[in-house]
């Protein structure tokens, strides 16, 4: 009767990895999820790429490379076609971070994992939602109803419930019960009793979390300690995650003491981030969005800190000690990589970690204890090719160009026709004949950067099944391609049609830099050079990672308290530890799946729907408790006209039921309610209550964390034959409900 | 105890059907424009939609009719959008009545309401006995003010909502509301046309049941918005052209956003005009800027897409403009200014200088109220009277665009025939306007399955709904799938409008409840034999067994396979049980009969030849008590002929046989209840059977 629910690792079970889960819900397919790591390691996404094309939905928590970095090379390399559910702040903030992971790849090797078009293909159909939104799945899914709630690692950050026929799947990931400054803790806690409960056993071993204020302070002082020394301090960061948090931070503690070292963020994307986070208050914490309700205040306009988006305006920044926050947070890429290089032989600077870096990753090395004393870094650098290799490339463009411009001509007509015509269904993904591409890559790395351009304008030729080659046309000057302004502007008559032309333009906005990126065709490559860098800097790690510590989390899972857990996400020992604590104490049913081992969760649960007659309903006596009624029910079962089954009152007598107390007793709070009215009461050992001169009452058998999730309470009272003992016990018995 | 949940005062059958009940009453907005405020009621659940107060009157008199329900019932109020005839007594509403319900509205709307409504409170030239609520109470109500975002789903006591957008303003929602299934819709003021940066009003996925519909627009249609932007662009276009300045009174907020866009973009389409100012002149709408600046997320796709090269809403052509005292009136400009009805203030005083001149022109952009400047001249005459009370020609050219962003006829129809809601009550509109729609919509849903209403102000609409309530039964209970005549017993819990049947020992595993044992030990002094109390519970007692306690090793006895009395030591017995009614009661009877057992001499004497004759009497003793309670019950209880019992209440018969319990009478209602009591009286005066204890 149950709705069959399987789940399948993809990726990141018993170890850190990225997260990628295969759920099936009476046959749909989601995939939960599509992280990568900052590595880009291929291998990782060996089990995606099996069922990759089985998949009907993809739904994404959070806008990190760990939750999403293999989407768009899962959708250009793997086949996966799904249709992609995320929050509004996913989607953009998640654009943004897979731009900057691409463009600081690019700047130090010849990345060819996926393209920005591959990027933007990706994130193109995404279907936005906003939090608690039921969406009902159509088609397929028919039956789904799958909704986002909070949960408050990152903007827009989410857990996932699915629903069908009533019983509930909740994902769970990386959630924070605890209210941040831009975000409000999450709502898992309002979930009770899913059928399934995912979640993670990251932080399961990670126990003692400072108190915020405490951090704060401590995180504030190490900083400013530093600054005062004359030194800089860095802090790698992710692209638009719990970087905002950091800057709020800053920047509310600058305001405060009025410190005028100056602060940078610098990414390559970091202008649009923050002009997008600026709007996305409604995601925000209730004081944030309190505030611009009240004042008009937006907490992202940032007074102190000065948004960067290459390496060179900080290099011109005026000397002097300064807080950098760059991406990408484990070193291997981005700016923080270049800065830190730079920086690390001088002991009055400080490297300020505000998460784990990920397995195997600079930073993550910088983090063991004891700090290695020396590095070896392979970096990187992308230069203008000269000399000989230029004659070559050039020769090789040429010969190039003069083939291209043959086969150009033989469809030209054919493309721009259609490239014109169908401007406004830019949406299809532009299919680039990948194999020409790879060839020039091969042979000069960047010469396909041309390729590039016309992906930032999409021309929607997708069709074709070759490259489009008309911008053999086009004129360019040293700011790139000629453009005629009259091209873009929107006419009058087909104003509409102009909403949906940009409509079909997802590009985002990219910063200047990053165009002249883009637009940069100066052939280059990439050299690298191994250094041996000394690491005499500070190196400091604090915990603004935004998730919820051991002991949350056991509490979070005892009051869900799923009938069936999946614990992902986490290494062995805390994937184990935690799997016991739970079996012990939460429900017998934990799965801790290996990757591509399948557990069946389904429901044992059996249920039926009748509907209940009014005229059963007009003598059930309902009891409040809490947020439900409470009610014993005798009743006959019939038929309805449209042969539904019915519940009728019992035509004979009912045959008599032990009776049930409903209710859940705590002992504090009936000491409290005895002392109300005039009994003498007191705590004796042992749990025990003493209530007035003899009678004892107490707590025995298991006690559970919550007196819900392990069985029926037992309470025991005695005392000697007085009048006190049948008072005391009329007082216990008003606590329940006799049923 | 089987039945102690069905307590004898039984309601009767028809009582039930006021809980099928709907209550749809416009408390303003009833066949007239302005104080929008309708009142639902359904299950016992009540919602008010938003809370407007009426612009053409002034103090108590501008509220809705409050005073027709009671503010303390009602459990969610929602919000539409920010216009004062939608949202203005809402800090009345909260802060001097008894609510204490929750109010929802979206973010957009909250953050400009507080504006607005500062605003109002400073411009409204009303004496203090007539200020409905001062900036203080906006203050506090916006503690109160909860935000829900477009389709999030929120449940407040059962009531399930969740929003649509409108269209017709920033922040405009249209509410969806889930009570037990039944679902209403209210849609506010809509407008199904996208703009330059509004959405469309969305088409709910589902069907509601009733649609609350506003109908401001009667049966007009708008004209096309391209020509109407063409038109506007024009007049602009040909009057700066020749050297003239243009005026456009308008509202703070609104349309007056939609027109900034439409200027800006021209204006950045025709780089002939760049060196032409543009001004917008109001203090609200720049501060209202910063809101339309942030809440993009709320707009359509084509603001959305601007966003990713620059926020569309930061202006390149238009300048704010504080007061006419930075203004420097040297040669052709646009402005538009505030208030948008000429009365006063700075869009009068340009009216006023720029009036005799032809080359000026005037652009009226929307619906203009009664008795205002701006409703005068839209009939161009001749003359007009100044400020100061002199009178000047007017020689400018006055248009009227209307850019209005209300659903016109062809919009609603198309809305509602798209929905087919099986209800419809229109409100917002004026009387006539409203029967005019009232006609042609009939003829639109001509099968008759259709009802449209228009209901006045305080005029209830009552619909019933046969909602049907369904139980899922889960758990142990639902093993096996029973059928017809098979019996089903367990814990009935509702929560919020969901029922759910379970086994007792289950209660913890589906539901946050949890169930208790209480074990009871009680001693009591006790000086005899044991044997003794053996004997004497055997003679009352249908079971006493005798066992051993496994840890002392003291005799034990378990009696009535529920209370196991111990001796404890030479001077103590105790008692232990669990609790539930039955074996309190014989834990009870215990404690009796030891007590009497250390007061008095057992005597024990052999009775057995008078068993026949107590049996006798015990079965005329129990004909006695039930007689005795049927009495107390009905009154006139007697004894009939053939032993049967004639009982009369309110000229109705019944008759009982006292052995069958067969219940003979007219009278179903009654025939029911003595059934009923008889059968709890019989077994309430049986001996306890020893099955109870299952």
């Amino acid at each position: 009767m149950g709705t069959s629910v399987q789940v399948t690792p993809l990726c990141g079970v018993y170890n850190e990895n990225p997260l990628s889960y295969l759920v099936s819900v009476d046959g749909f397919n989601f995939l939960i999820d599509c992280g990568w790591n900052d590595l880009f390691d291929t291998s990782l996404l060996e089990a995606l790429s099996r069922v990759a094309s089985t998949i009907d939905a993809v739904l994404l928590s959070h806008p990190d490379t760990l939750h999403l970095g293999a989407l768009p090379y899962a959708m250009k390399q793997l086949g996966l076609s799904a249709p992609v559910y995320a929050t509004e702040p996913v989607h953009r903030l998640g654009l943004l971070t897979m731009y900057d992971q691409f463009l600081s790849r690019k700047q130090v090797s010849d990345f060819d994992l996926f393209t920005l078009d591959d990027i933007d293909n990706a994130f193109q159909n995404v279907i936005r939602l906003t939090y608690s939104q039921n969406y009902h799945l159509p088609g397929k899914g028919e039956g789904i109803v799958i909704a986002p709630h909070v949960a408050g690692h990152m903007l827009g950050g989410s857990i996932w419930r699915i629903t069908k026929d009533g019983e509930d799947v909740i994902y769970a990931v990386d959630y924070n019960h605890r209210k941040e400054r831009h975000l409000n803790g999450t709502v898992l806690q309002s979930f009770v009793r899913p059928a399934v409960l995912i979640t993670d056993a990251y932080h399961a071993l990670y126990t003692n979390q400072t108190a915020r204020q405490q951090r704060d302070k401590e995180f504030l002082d190490t900083i400013s300690k530093h600054l005062e020394v004359g030194g800089n301090v860095l802090l790698p960061v992710d692209t638009a995650g719990r970087v905002l948090e950091l800057l709020l931070i800053l920047e509310q503690h600058w305001s405060q003491r009025g410190f005028s070292f100056p602060i940078y963020f610098l990414t390559y994307v970091s202008s649009s981030t923050i002009d997008y986070v600026k709007s996305f208050l409604e995601w925000m914490s209730d004081s944030i969005s309190k505030s611009f309700e009240t004042s008009r205040d937006n907490a992202f306009l940032l007074r102190h800190v000065t948004l960067l988006i290459n390496k060179t305006d900080l290099d011109n920044a005026p000397p002097g000690p300064k807080v950098v926050l760059a991406s990408m947070g484990s070193l291997e890429a981005g700016f923080a990589r270049d800065i830190f290089v730079e920086w690390a032989n001088d002991p009055r600077n400080l490297v300020l970690f505000t998460e784990t870096g990920q397995f195997g990753t600079l930073a993550r090395m910088l983090q063991s204890a004891p700090p290695p004393k020396f590095v070896k870094v392979t970096m990187s650098k992308r230069v203008p090719l000269a000399g000989e290799e230029l004659i070559a490339y050039e020769e090789e463009q040429n010969r190039l160009k003069r083939e291209e411009a043959l086969r150009a001509s033989l469809v030209k007509e054919e493309e721009t026709k259609a490239s014109h015509g169908s401007d406004d269904n830019s949406s299809e993904p532009m299919v680039i004949d990948t194999k020409t591409t790879r060839d020039v890559v091969g042979s000069h790395g960047p010469a396909y950067k041309d390729i590039l351009i016309d992906g930032f304008v999409p021309p929607s030729s997708s069709v074709a099944p070759m490259f489009p080659f008309f911008d053999n046309a086009c004129e360019w000057d040293e700011f790139g391609e000629v453009i005629n302004p009259d091209d873009y502007v929107i006419k009058d008559e087909d104003m509409d049609r102009g909403a949906m032309h940009t409509g079909g333009d997802v590009d985002g906005r990219l910063d200047e830099a990053t165009a002249s990126l883009m637009l940069d065709t100066r052939p280059s490559k990439v050299i690298s050079n191994e250094l041996i860098v000394t690491v005499s800097c500070s190196l400091v790690k604090m915990d603004y990672e935004g998730r919820s510590d051991g002991r949350s989390i056991k509490s979070m899972i005892a009051h869900v308290s799923p009938l069936k857990l999946v614990l992902v996400h986490a290494i062995a020992e805390a994937t184990e530890h935690l799997k016991q604590h739970c079996l012990n104490n939460i429900c017998p049913h934990v799965y801790a799946p290996q990757i591509e081992e399948t557990v069946d969760v389904t429901s044992d649960l059996c249920a039926y729907k009748v509907q209940l007659s009014e005229k059963l309903m007009s003598n059930v006596i309902f009891k409040k408790l809490g947020d439900s009624e409470v009610a014993w029910v005798d009743s006959e079962v019939g038929k309805t006209e449209s042969d539904m089954r019915s519940l009728q009152p019992m035509a004979g007598a009912a045959s008599p039921h032990k009776p049930v107390l409903v209710g859940d007793l705590k002992i504090a709070d009936f000491k409290q309610f005895l002392s109300s009215k005039g009994v003498q009461v007191e705590f004796a050992g042992g749990g025990a209550l003493r209530c007035g001169e003899y009678v004892t009452l107490r707590k025995v058998g298991p006690t559970g964390q919550k007196g819900g999730a392990s069985g029926p309470q037992q309470i025991l009272i005695e005392g000697p034959l007085c009048e006190d003992y049948y008072k005391i016990r009329d007082y216990l018995y008003s606590q329940f409900y006799l049923l | 105890m089987a039945s102690s949940s069905i307590s004898l005062k039984r309601r009767e059958q028809p009582t039930t059907r006021d809980g099928d009940q709907l209550i749809v009453t416009p408390l303003g907005a009833g066949s007239e424009v302005g104080r929008s405020c309708v009142y639902m009621s359904f299950r016992g659940k009540n919602i008010l939609f938003d809370c407007g107060i009426h612009p053409a009157y002034s103090g108590m008199a501008a509220l809705p009719y409050f005073d027709e329900i009671d503010p303390s019932t009602i459990d969610v109020l929602l919000i539409t959008h920010f216009h004062i005839d939608h949202a203005a007594s809402l800090p009345y509403f909260l802060e001097k009545t008894t609510f204490n319900g929750r109010v929802f509205m979206t973010h957009a709307t909250k953050a400009i309401y507080k504006l607005l409504l500062t605003d109002y409170v400073k411009v409204s030239k009303v004496s203090v006995e007539d200020m409905l609520f001062d900036e203080q109470d906006i203050n506090k109500s916006m503690d109160k003010i909860e935000v829900i975002d477009f389709h999030q789903t929120v449940e407040v006591n059962g009531i399930k909502f969740w929003c649509y957008t409108a269209g017709h303003v920033l922040g405009a929602a249209m509410f969806m509301v889930d009570i037990a299934g039944v679902r209403i819709l209210y849609t506010g003021d809509y407008s199904r046309e996208e703009d330059r940066h509004l959405r469309a009003a969305e088409l709910p996925q589902f069907s509601p049941d009733i649609c609350i519909i506003e109908s401001t627009s009667g049966v007009q249609l708008h004209q096309s918005r391209h020509i109407r932007e063409k038109r506007f662009t024009d007049v602009i276009h040909s009057t700066v052209a020749q050297g003239g300045r243009v005026l456009i009174p308008a509202f703070a907020l609104g349309r007056a956003q939609e027109l900034l866009l439409i200027l800006d973009e021209y204006w950045a389409n025709h780089p002939d005009l760049n060196n032409i100012p543009i001004y917008y002149a109001s203090p609200l709408a720049k501060k209202c800027m910063a809101v339309y600046q942030t809440y993009i997320l709320s707009m359509n796709d084509r603001i959305r897409n601007q966003f990713a090269n620059s926020n569309p809403f930061v202006f390149k052509h238009i300048s704010p403009l504080n007061s006419i005292d930075d203004f420097s009136d040297v040669g052709p400009c646009v402005v538009m200014a505030t208030p948008g009805g000429l009365q006063s203030g700075l869009s009068r005083q340009l009216f006023d200088s720029w009036c005799s001149d032809k080359k000026n022109a005037c652009i009226i952009p929307g619906y203009m109220v009664e008795g205002t400047l701006a409703k005068t001249i839209i009939n161009e005459p001749k003359e007009v009277t100044l400020m100061n009370g002199l009178t000047a020609p007017l020689n400018m050219q006055v248009h009227y665009i209307s850019f209005s962003a209300h659903a016109d006829y062809a919009q609603t129809s198309t809305f509602l025939k798209e929905l087919m809601p099986p209800n419809i009550i229109l409100v917002h509109g004026e009387a006539n306007e409203m029967m005019r729609l009232k006609q042609k919509l009939f003829t639109e849903f001509p099968d008759g399955n259709t009802r449209i209403m228009t209901p006045k102000n305080c005029e209830s609409v009552e619909m019933y709904f046969n909602s049907e309530k369904l139980a899922k039964t889960i758990g142990r209970l639902a093993e096996k799938t029973p059928d017809v005549g098979d019996s089903v017993s367990g814990i009935l819990v509702k929560k919020g409008f969901t029922y759910q049947i379970m086994a007792p020992d289950e209660l913890h595993v589906f539901s946050q409840l949890s169930t208790a044992t209480v074990t009871q030990r009680i001693t009591i002094p006790f000086a005899g034999a044991f044997g003794v109390i053996k004997h004497r519970l055997e003679k009352i007692f249908e079971s006493v067994e005798s066992s051993t306690d496994e840890e002392s090793g003291l005799p034990a006895l378990i009696v009535h396979e529920r209370v196991t009395v111990k001796q404890e030591s030479e001077k103590h017995i105790s008692l232990q049980w669990s609790s539930d009614p039955i074996s309190d009661m014989v834990s009870d009877s215990i404690v009796a009969l030891v007590l009497n057992i250390s007061r008095e001499v057992p005597k024990i004497v052999v009775e057995e030849e008078d068993v026949v004759k107590s049996e006798e009497e015990n079965g005329k003793k129990v004909e006695k008590v039930i007689y005795a309670l049927l009495v107390s019950l009905f009154g006139d209880v007697k004894l009939g002929e053939n032993g049967k019992l004639v009982i009369r209440v309110d000229g109705n018969v019944a008759q009982l046989d006292k052995e069958s319990g067969e219940v003979e009478s007219e009278h179903s209602g009654l025939k029911e209840r003595v059934r009923v009591a008889f059968e709890r009286i019989r077994s309430a005066v049986k001996p306890i059977p020893l099955s109870a204890s299952s």
